[in-house]
């Protein structure tokens, strides 16, 4: 019976920084919000991260429920099979985004049993007053997932919007077409602000709308201060820890505590460096995760690594801002405006630079600038076999770089993001090592 | 000045190889792993160290490689199987860029430049692509895994095997054999499944020639064939197809204790007891 599962006992990973030891407790918090915002009435909205909502649901004081995070959390605590079992008993097929599979376990069970499936790690996840999808082009999931689950709580409305972007081609400039965009955006965002003052009986603050912007124009800025320092040699942070690191950037986007956040693992990692206090006290090999999202049961995979000699210091997953003084953008008074102009233009933010190089894309760019001021050796990605819309671009991405720019070592690691049955521990850690003995062969070279 | 000699023992999930050198290979014995292969590898050093004339305590240095390889007790160094293949094949045969291994449990792909791995890719995931696939499907038609390849070439109107998993084609085999499908013409719809697997993998890879097949894989001409057929050109096979990661193995060694003479540095050897692991006891 698939309620009968219970997790394997694992181990805390080792952080090298103190913010990521922080995580654990603020998302834990954070569910405990969900709890006691639901006895308390106020209103839980479904969200996505990175869906461009998140300024419009601090500013009407929602509160945020993140179900792929929450899948996520499933994952590292290696509780996920229960769920994707009663997905599938649902006649959901495996081969679904898991995240989404995930939460559809949950709260098909949840709406079963009319109270939280047994011992729900960290309490659970709350019935929300209205699910916000957002697939962002990239993601079907992000669209399809909360209409899925309106078969379990059909009395729960569900917003599909979307934030476009302009894509990327060669033999165009995206300015050209760019105030289409904007303006899809501020409708679609207006769209929202409707539809949560409708459903939520909270009536949008436009000046506190302005202030949380501002918060999270600082925290974009502030991010991208922080990360940028992990540029020293050796390493103050690595990836292990930036996947910790992103729960205030996703979770909390637009909020002091964020911005906070940042500014205390900035102060942190300047110590760091002028201690020359690395990740590992031997750095040997600088590694870049060029893509893909973690196994969110196997973060120790990257203290492997380490006793590896290698680290990495910088990541495209999560790395989810640019500095907003060097997006160019035009001054606004709507803040929906200046929200849909900051996506717009992050998006495109490379679009300049790839086309300067013949057959590179602004995915490609990333890399190749991480790779210089990274000063990077070699490249790891994971393809996780449940996201069909991000990772299949992986490989195409990596070919390119090596075709555009240079043969650098590489990495592909095969699993998944929660589904543990993807993953093979022994065959991990030898394709890790030999990874590492390419890279020796490459830097003796 | 006293001769040095060097072992590689290569601990694979169906065979295990010990190879000893000089200058040149004195002895190499292949045995099968069996379901307690850690506790074969001290047997199957035993062996060659008889076929060489030599005691254990002559052995300069010992170098496993393998999936087995951290279950060697006596072993001086582990090395992975990519470094191990790709220095096997560099010393058998220089002109070879591109090596492909196909092995018991998983088939990989190794990029060599200046006799060194410097990018490679790996099926660990799925048996259909690996010496597995075959063997299940041997067993199924009854036929030995020796004259699957040989029989296959005989092939007049090659099937389609569409099952990638090994348990289904397996199924599949059977039931073309029940409609009065021809072996030969199921062996080589078997051999162009396999092939298009591995081809499919290694073309991550920019594939240069030449091109090397080694492992079990390459003992089988049928398979060897339908690579060759994927990649448009012949490849070369080194004399025992079987040994190359034993013997990088070994040459690695030779190369470790070479380096560390003229650095001035102490090498840290096992002590020179042939042991099986304690994982059993």
């Amino acid at each position: 019976m698939t309620d009968e599962k219970k997790p394997e006992e694992r181990k805390p990973r080792k952080h090298a920084t103190e913010a990521a030891g922080k995580i654990g407790p603020m998302v834990k918090a954070a569910l405990k919000e969900n709890l006691q915002a639901k006895e308390e009435g106020k209103p839980i909205a479904y969200s996505f991260i990175f869906s461009g909502y998140d300024e419009i649901i601090r500013a009407m004081d929602i509160v945020p429920a993140w179900t792929e995070n929450y899948a996520g959390i499933l994952g590292v605590k290696r509780d996920a099979q229960r769920f994707l079992e009663k997905a599938e008993s649902e006649n959901f097929s495996r081969s679904l985004c898991t995240y989404a599979l995930c939460g559809l376990g949950f709260d098909s069970w949840r709406e079963e049993l009319g109270e939280m499936p047994p011992d729900p790690p960290w309490g659970g996840q709350a019935r929300p007053t209205v699910m916000l999808g957002s697939g962002q082009i990239i993601c079907d999931p992000r669209y399809k997932w909360y209409q899925a689950v309106q078969h379990y709580m059909p009395d729960v409305p569900v917003y599909v919007g979307g934030l476009p972007y302009p894509p990327y081609e060669d033999d165009y400039d995206y300015r050209d077409v760019q105030d289409y965009y904007v303006k899809y955006i501020v409708e679609e965002t207006r769209g929202l602000v409707e539809f949560l003052e409708k459903h939520t009986n909270r009536k949008m603050d436009w000046d506190r709308l302005s202030e949380v912007v501002d918060i999270s124009d600082r925290t974009w800025n502030m991010i991208s201060e922080a990360y940028d320092l992990r540029r020293a040699v050796p390493c103050p942070m690595g990836t292990g820890d930036a996947m910790n690191t992103m729960v205030p950037m996703t979770f909390m986007m637009g909020t002091q505590e964020a911005y906070d956040f940042f500014k205390d693992l900035y102060d942190e990692l300047q110590l760091k460096i002028a201690n020359k206090e690395g990740v590992i006290p031997d750095e040997k090999y600088r590694l870049l995760w060029g893509g893909g999202l973690p196994s969110w049961f196997a973060l120790t995979d990257f203290n492997y690594f380490n006793s590896k000699g290698a680290v990495f210091p910088a990541e495209v997953t999560y790395r989810l801002v640019e500095p907003v003084y060097k997006l160019d953008l035009p001054k606004v008074s709507d803040p929906l405006e200046h929200l849909a102009w900051r996506w717009v233009k992050y998006w495109a933010y490379r679009h300049d630079k790839a086309r300067k190089r013949p057959g590179s894309n602004p995915d490609v760019e990333r890399l190749i600038e991480y790779i210089e001021e990274y000063k990077i050796d070699g490249v790891v990605m994971h393809e996780a076999f449940s996201c069909r819309s991000w990772h299949p671009g992986l490989i195409w991405q990596l070919n390119q770089l090596k075709r555009v720019y240079r043969d650098i070592p590489s990495l592909i690691l095969e699993s998944d993001i929660v589904d543990i049955s993807s993953y093979n521990e022994a065959d991990t850690k030898a394709r890790i090592d030999a990874f590492i003995d390419t890279l020796e062969a490459v830097k003796s070279r | 000045m006293k001769s040095q000699y060097f072992a590689g023992v290569d601990i694979g999930s169906t065979m295990t190889k010990v190879v000893i050198m000089s200058e040149a290979t004195l002895a190499s014995v292949i045995g099968p792993t069996g379901p307690e292969h850690r506790k074969l590898a001290n047997r199957v050093m035993e062996e060659a160290l008889a076929k060489a004339k030599l005691a254990f305590e002559d052995i300069t240095y010992v170098v496993a490689t393998g999936y087995g390889r951290v279950n060697v007790p006596f072993a001086d160094k582990q090395i992975t199987e990519i470094s191990c293949h790709a220095r096997g094949v560099a010393h058998l045969l220089p002109e070879v860029r591109t090596v492909i291994d196909i092995g018991g449990q998983d088939s990989k792909g190794i990029k060599l430049k200046a006799g060194r791995a410097v990018d490679f890719v790996m099926n660990d995931k799925c048996a259909a692509g690996t010496g597995r696939f075959l063997e299940v499907t041997a067993e199924e038609l009854g036929v030995s895994l020796e004259d699957m390849g040989r029989l296959s070439l005989e092939a007049e109107n090659r099937v389609e095997i569409s099952s990638t998993c090994t348990v289904f084609a397996a199924n599949e085999v059977v039931a073309k054999l029940s409609d009065g499908v021809a072996l030969p013409d199921i062996l080589a719809g078997l051999h162009e499944a396999i092939a298009t697997r591995i081809y499919g993998m290694v073309r991550r890879l920019k594939i240069e020639r030449e091109v090397a097949i080694t492992g079990g894989g390459a003992k089988n001409i049928g398979l060897v064939k339908a690579l060759e057929a994927k990649l448009g050109f012949p490849v070369l096979v080194p004399p025992e197809p079987l040994l190359t990661g034993a013997i990088g193995a070994a040459l690695l060694g030779g190369d470790i204790v070479r380096e560390a003479a003229e650095k001035g540095e102490t090498l840290v050897r096992s002590e020179r007891r042939l042991t099986e692991a304690s994982i059993f006891t």
